[in-house]
């Protein structure tokens, strides 16, 4: 009888412990990511602040967190005084080049790679070595002969860069894409009297294109954040953002905070944007099939 | 294939057809020079006193292996920064990970923001960070003096110690969302099944996670742990733009010495050869690398 009676209790208690428990463990979970939140995305809310804040607001104690009255003065500062919309241009241009010519010359590669297994797994090795070659073992042979030929600052000797640079990460990328594709479809527009190319051009690129949009956003933003040859390479017409935002370095550790500020803002922009757009592809794009398999 | 010798020869030319404007201009690119490089290496060749210049042999890489402190020095700070900064983001990115693998609301949302660090380009980092370890104006002394844990403006730059210490805070802040990535795609393979079975018999959380999640979490880590660190033999950017090496010569990197010796002395030849010292050093880890891939691929099997 007793038995029968403490067995619910016990039952109910254990219930209950195992709720809170569970219900505790579900807090920790939540407040451990509002903390990683906080400390990974808080520099970026700062930084958009301080780009909107009045100049009056950084000599403030108690320091203003959230400007009262958000202006965009430190932006047509940085677009005018500073020539930001140049080199956001600039930026926004070599990127884009890049992005185009390193998809066009690499799709065809990826593609023989895929279908005839050309050059066998030692092309492959090849590639991976070239993309975890230093970049600094690159620049100065690269400077050199720019300087002979008269292609430092030109957007054309940043591209040609950028675009070779990126080639071993593209063809990686889509080779992956264009193995998932199936083989009969192209080979029934082959049988139709379709070239391989056209095959290629016609009935492949229109429907890997998602594939393809997914390695040119990884090119753009990988060339959007370089900085070594941007930095050697460029001269006062051709600089990027990259490049700019290091001249508000100058002025020691209290520096111009405001157009600073607003130019981090605009250089960060794409990375917002990717981040959002790649989301199930940011461990294969930022591994570069490291983590594959 | 025997059947049709008409497709077959015509077959032959087109692989390397299509693969030729890619490969040629990696030649042209890269590996040319590559070769140029080289061949400076070995010669005299200093812009800053003339456009002369004459073969030496091997003298740049034994003054670079063996004489040049300087260079040698950053092949310490290089290390000094790269340990602990693979240690944290390591610990912190499991961490993550873990919490982000439990049953959470919107996960994929908080995952995509927390992995926009790994997307911005150094330079920007490094530039937001610098903003904010800011004497005067920054929102680290800020913050310190309103909750009144600092009395002093601080200088967090002051010492070459504190310096490390604040490129590896900003080194993890950049690139822990990146090991995050990998672990959690890591855990989120683990057949859930394990997990079950383990809770039928009775396994507490603890035991979970040090008898499944961590062995079979093993080869990812050290997967993550490997790209780390061949990047970060490359940190350049984050460097100038948070310390320029600084103060002194403490947080000079070997690519950021490397970029000194050929852009701001002019001593082309001899920023070769520490490049090419680099390359090696690379190529070794590169080829630890693929090494610990096909061991894993040969277990997968």
């Amino acid at each position: 009888m007793a038995i029968a009676i403490e067995r619910p209790r016990i039952v109910a208690r254990r219930a209950r412990r195992y709720r809170a428990q569970r219900g505790l463990a579900h807090v920790l979970t939540y407040l451990g990511l509002a903390a990683a939140l906080v400390f990974f995305l808080g520099p970026f809310f700062w930084i958009v602040t301080t780009s909107l804040k009045g100049n009056e607001d950084f000599f403030a104690f108690p320091p203003v967190w959230i400007p009262a009255e958000p202006s965009l003065a430190h932006y047509v500062g940085l677009f005018t005084r500073s020539s930001g919309a140049r080199y956001f241009t600039n930026s926004l241009v070599i990127s884009s080049l890049s992005m185009i010519a390193a998809l066009v010359v690499s799709l065809p590669t990826a593609y023989a790679i895929a279908r005839w297994r050309f050059g066998g797994g030692l092309l492959s090795v090849f590639l991976l070595v070239l993309r975890m070659l230093p970049a600094i073992a690159l620049i100065i042979p690269i400077y050199i002969m720019y300087k002979m030929l008269g292609l430092t600052n030109s957007y054309l000797g940043l591209v040609a860069v950028y675009t070779v640079v990126y080639i071993p990460f593209a063809v990686w990328l889509l080779v992956g894409f264009l193995r998932d594709f199936p083989v009969e479809i192209e080979e029934a527009a082959m049988i139709d009297g379709c070239s391989r190319l056209r095959a290629l051009i016609q009935v492949v690129v229109p429907i890997i294109a998602p594939g393809m949009a997914v390695v040119a956003l990884f090119a753009f933003i990988a060339t959007w954040n370089e900085f070594l040859f941007a930095v050697v390479l460029t001269g006062i017409e051709t600089k990027t953002m990259m490049v700019l935002v290091t001249s508000f370095t100058s002025g020691g550790t209290d520096m111009f905070y405001g157009e600073a500020s607003a130019s981090v803002v605009l250089g960060v922009l794409p990375a917002f944007a990717v981040a959002f757009m790649l989301q199930r592809y940011l461990v294969k794009g930022l591994a570069l099939g490291g983590t594959k398999g | 294939m025997r059947g049709w010798p008409i497709a077959v020869k015509r077959k032959q030319w087109e692989p390397l057809a299509f693969a030729a404007p890619s490969l040629a201009l990696i030649a042209l690119v890269i590996l040319f020079p590559l070769a140029y490089s080289f061949y400076l290496s070995l010669q005299n060749f200093d812009l800053s006193v003339g456009s002369e210049y004459e073969f030496i042999g091997g003298k740049n890489y034994v003054e670079a292996l063996f004489k040049d402190q300087r260079f040698l020095g950053s092949v310490w700070n290089t290390a000094v920064i790269i340990a602990p900064s693979l240690a944290v983001e390591l610990l912190l990115g499991l961490g993550i990970a873990l919490l982000l693998s439990r049953a959470v609301r919107g996960r994929p949302i908080i995952t995509a923001l927390l992995a926009i660090p790994a997307m911005v380009s150094p330079v920007m980092a490094a530039m937001a960070w610098r903003m904010m370890f800011g004497v005067k104006f920054g929102a680290i002394n800020n913050l310190g003096r309103q909750l009144g844990l600092l009395d002093v403006y601080f200088d967090w730059f002051a010492t070459p110690w504190l310096s490390i210490v604040s490129v590896v805070l900003v080194e993890v802040w950049h690139n822990t969302p990146f090991m995050m990535l990998v672990l959690l795609a890591g855990i989120q393979s683990i057949p859930q099944e394990l997990y079950d079975a383990a809770r039928a018999d009775g396994a507490t959380p603890w035991q979970r996670f040090w008898s499944i999640t961590l062995p079979l979490l093993k080869f990812t880590m050290v997967v993550g742990v490997m790209i780390r660190l061949i990047d970060l033999t490359k940190l350049f950017g984050l460097i100038f733009v948070l310390t320029y090496g600084g103060p002194g010569s403490s947080t000079e990197t070997v690519a950021f010495d490397t970029y000194l010796v050929g852009f701001k002395d002019f001593r082309m030849s001899y920023a070769a050869a520490l490049s090419y010292v680099i390359v090696g050093g690379v190529l070794v880890l590169t080829l630890v690398f693929l090494w610990i891939q096909r061991i894993r691929e040969a277990r997968a099997a």
